[in-house]
């Protein structure tokens, strides 16, 4: 009894705390466009922004939220907290967690699980943010290398790397759900070239239409 | 150097985005010093609760190197410290390319060339790929409490229960996404016989191939850390051997 006391008490607290960071980081990663902006007099265009960010928060607020339905029970609430400020969740954030869980023997929704997964989450974004920071010291004496025009074109293909890649990854997850979607794009883009510089309009039905295909199959059982 | 680049890699903006992350990183201390008493204090075995944190740790380095190789590839377009900023808090790489290439296009560029780059676009980017990834965070300000209170008096409801459809609706999504892609590099290459996303994504998706085969055949699961990043140094690496 004493030991559910406790954790209400720490649960409030860490929710107390997890707002108002979660609220203060939002603001000042929000902020860093217009500080950047504010200093060399290029201030982000609204109409640009509310442009793309339509197109990106069609894809990506459904997918933020699924992510936020899926993961956060498996997190607990510092662990959430965590998490969702400093990213890499599935690559990243739950295995680790579910790890130390394993270590520490703990069982879901106990105050013991609560604070493991809140060690957990905690420490391995520290030494994430470190890793990173140790590189990008190494990184900045390299920048004159890796602006050579030589390199442009491995550069200027970047989203087509991370596509390839990322494409076999997912495909493989399910053909049933991919087969459809993937020869449609193809066909359309190949009949319509127009259709090629609007990616980012396409990303919608495609998506859409995964979503759909997904849905019915896994209704059926079939996944 | 080019002028964007140089605006890009400026000395100021290291100097915002060291701030930034300082803070970040203060929470996350903060997080595990109050976790760590709050075990004391309930009778948790230290050296259980040390060893949650070393292996936390230690299975995190690899992982970091991964990323810093994301930061590597995005630093070429979006220089190194919104890189550095965006791969270090919320974002993941497969999103933040994606979303500065939907964003590049939105305004009227072709894509996300550093050739056709300037401040002003960098800036209307990157306040896209902050806001655009902003839900998460929303939902945990407003939602969480509420959500994980009525979650944990369902769960034992739940047991026995098939994976619900939010496992599959993420794969779903990145199928789509990757589906549009990569019939577009399909196209460029039918009608502008410009051969190089394509031939990029291929070498990519092969590079891939060979981690998924190590990975699930040969059992070598620490390989997942690196499977995206390096697949897709190798599939540029390509570009620059095809461009020579």
């Amino acid at each position: 009894m004493e030991k559910e006391k406790f954790l209400e008490e720490f649960n409030r607290q860490q929710h107390r705390l997890g707002r108002i960071m979660l609220i203060a980081a939002a603001v000042l990663l929000l902020a860093v466009p217009f500080l950047l902006g504010g200093i060399y007099g290029a201030l982000p265009d609204l109409k640009s922004f509310l442009n793309g960010f339509i197109k990106v928060g069609m894809v990506y607020i459904p997918v933020g939220i699924v992510e936020f339905l899926v993961y956060a029970p498996m997190l607990g609430n510092g662990g959430s907290y965590l998490t969702f400020l400093t990213g890499n969740v599935t690559n990243l954030k739950i295995p680790c967690a579910m790890n130390a869980r394993d270590i520490a023997r703990t069982e879901v929704g106990t105050v013991e699980n609560e604070i493991i997964s809140t060690l957990s989450v905690a420490s391995s974004s520290i030494v994430t943010m470190l890793v990173i920071f140790a590189g990008v010291l190494l990184l900045v004496p390299l920048t004159p290398v890796l602006e050579n025009p030589v390199l442009t074109p491995a550069f200027d293909t970047v989203v087509p790397a991370l596509f390839g890649a990322l494409g076999l990854k997912y495909f493989r997850k399910s053909m049933k759900i991919t087969a459809i979607p993937l020869i449609s794009m193809t066909l359309l883009c190949v009949l319509v070239p127009g259709a090629i510089s609007q990616t980012s309009i396409l990303l919608i039905p495609a998506g859409g239409m995964a979503l759909v295909i997904g849905y019915v199959l896994w209704k059926k059982n079939k996944l | 150097m080019n002028e964007y680049l140089k605006q890009v890699n400026s000395l100021p903006f290291y100097l915002i985005v060291g701030g930034v992350l300082l803070f970040i990183l203060i929470m996350c201390v903060w997080f595990l010093v109050k976790s760590y008493r709050a075990g004391i204090a309930i009778g948790m075995d230290k050296k259980v609760m040390r060893r949650a944190i070393m292996s936390s740790a230690t299975f995190s380095i690899l992982p970091g190197v991964s990323i810093l190789l994301g930061v590597i590839a995005l630093s070429g377009s979006l220089g190194v410290p919104l890189s550095w900023l965006r791969l270090s808090v919320v974002g993941a790489l497969q999103y933040e390319l994606n979303v500065a290439e939907i964003a590049a296009t939105s305004m009227g560029l072709s894509g996300l060339k550093v050739s056709e780059m300037s401040i002003a676009a960098f800036t209307t980017i990157a306040l896209v790929m902050t806001a655009g990834i902003l839900s998460g965070i929303t939902c945990c300000i407003f939602g969480l409490k509420k959500y994980l209170t009525r979650f944990q008096k369902k769960e034992k409801k739940a047991e026995g229960n098939r994976p619900g459809f939010g496992a599959y609706a993420t794969i779903a999504m990145f199928i789509g996404l990757c589906s549009a892609y990569i019939g577009s590099y399909v196209g460029t290459w039918t009608a502008f016989k410009n051969h190089l996303p394509l031939m990029v994504a291929g070498v990519s998706a092969l590079t891939m191939a060979v981690f998924e085969y190590l990975i699930v055949k040969k059992k070598m699961e620490w390989l997942e850390n690196f499977s995206v990043a390096v697949s897709m140094i190798v599939g540029m690496t390509a570009a620059v051997l095809i461009s020579l």
